[in-house]
């Protein structure tokens, strides 16, 4: 599965069950959202939470390879802008696409948004920000 | 009653997706990531292909220094047994495995370029199956009552913040490395310190923001 065809269907299939399961628990949902950060309903916090333990888990039971990246200087900022947008648009990178899959056309906009953004990002950190970010790429 | 998936459920499928990912591929998926080098797929694409080249450069020396050491080993090691006319595994640098087979290289090159925009494709094919399968799918032009309630009900206010919040989104998720399913689901779950400081804040940013929307605005 390490070669390209491998790596474009392991691809295609976490696509599926990604965009399958952040609909099916409700992310794209602006209210769940707004209930999961105010702590309203702990559900979706749980889902997300939950995911994490398991993975932390398996991945130790595994012994998965860790590639521990450096805490960098954009971390923190960039962290804190992301966490204000998906506040206020209810999208990460992922979940506006699949409030349009849901039929929330309005959701192009923040895709525009996102699109803007990213590119901003890598044309800024080109030019102005003089950011390393190791190897910390996800 | 909410019609979405319980908690369990849904921490089980996502838990399956990214450890299925990582067994599958020994890498991690990043959707903030896959946005950036689609959007700037021209450089990507000049950017793999100067990765090939290299990599060819690498088996054609690999080739070469072998074919060399396999001929002036003949010469030299006349006295010896052939046998032991190789390089002796306690001189020079060890066994070094060409670019392809070695797993630690693999690990480091980026996905290819094309897996990058399946994946954004594919969660978009994912998301119309489980809406369409619920009974969810419905067009609209509004954002559903949470929004229009928490956020504004103003068409063109709702367009600002819409795309306000999403030019935050992607240039954060890119100025910290990674976004929820980036920093959140694979590096929280190999305990990566990064990770767990970038999704620390910006959960702890979007519950600030949520209650200030909440209770305040």
């Amino acid at each position: 599965m390490r070669t390209r065809g491998g790596i474009l269907l392991a691809n295609i299939v976490t696509g599926l069950a990604l965009g399958f399961t952040v609909t099916s628990i409700g992310f794209g949902d602006y209210a769940e959202l707004n209930r999961m950060f105010t702590f309203q309903d702990p559900r979706m916090l749980l889902s997300f939470a939950g995911a994490i333990v398991i993975i932390v888990c398996v991945f130790a039971l595994l012994r998965v390879r860790r590639t521990p990246g450096r805490i960098h200087a954009g971390v923190i900022p960039g962290a804190v802008l992301f966490g204000t947008g998906w506040a206020i648009s209810g999208g990460c990178p992922a979940i506006p696409i699949i409030q349009v899959s849901s039929g929330y056309l309005p959701a192009l906009v923040t895709i525009v948004g996102i699109v803007v953004g990213v590119r901003l990002c890598r044309w800024a950190r080109g030019r102005h920000l003089r950011i390393d970010s190791g190897s910390c790429e996800l | 009653m909410s019609t979405y998936w319980p908690w369990w459920a849904g921490a089980v499928g996502l838990a399956a997706l990214t450890v299925g990912y990582t067994l599958a591929t020994d890498r991690s998926f990043g959707v903030s990531g896959a946005w950036d080098r689609v959007l700037h797929w021209r450089r990507e694409r000049e950017l793999e292909r100067t990765e090939e080249e290299f990599a060819d450069e690498h088996a054609l020396t690999a080739a070469l220094v072998k074919a060399g050491a396999d001929h002036f080993a003949t010469l030299a090691a006349e006295p010896a047994p052939p046998h032991q006319s190789h390089v002796e595994p306690s001189s020079g640098p060890p066994d070094e495995p060409s670019a392809a087979e070695d797993p630690a290289v693999t690990r480091q090159r980026p996905a290819p370029l094309v897996t990058q925009a399946a994946l954004l494709i594919s969660i978009f094919l994912g998301g119309l199956i489980a809406s369409l399968a619920s009974g969810r799918f419905h067009l609209r032009l509004d954002m559903g009552p949470g929004f229009r309630n928490l956020v504004t009900a103003n068409p063109v206010g709702m367009v600002v913040l819409l795309f306000a919040g999403g030019v935050l989104v992607g240039f954060g998720a890119r100025l910290a490395g990674g976004c929820s399913s980036g920093h959140g689901l694979n590096g929280c779950g190999r305990l990566d310190p990064v990770s767990i400081v970038a999704t620390a804040t910006f959960f702890g940013a979007a519950v600030a923001v949520s209650f200030l929307l909440w209770k305040v605005i």
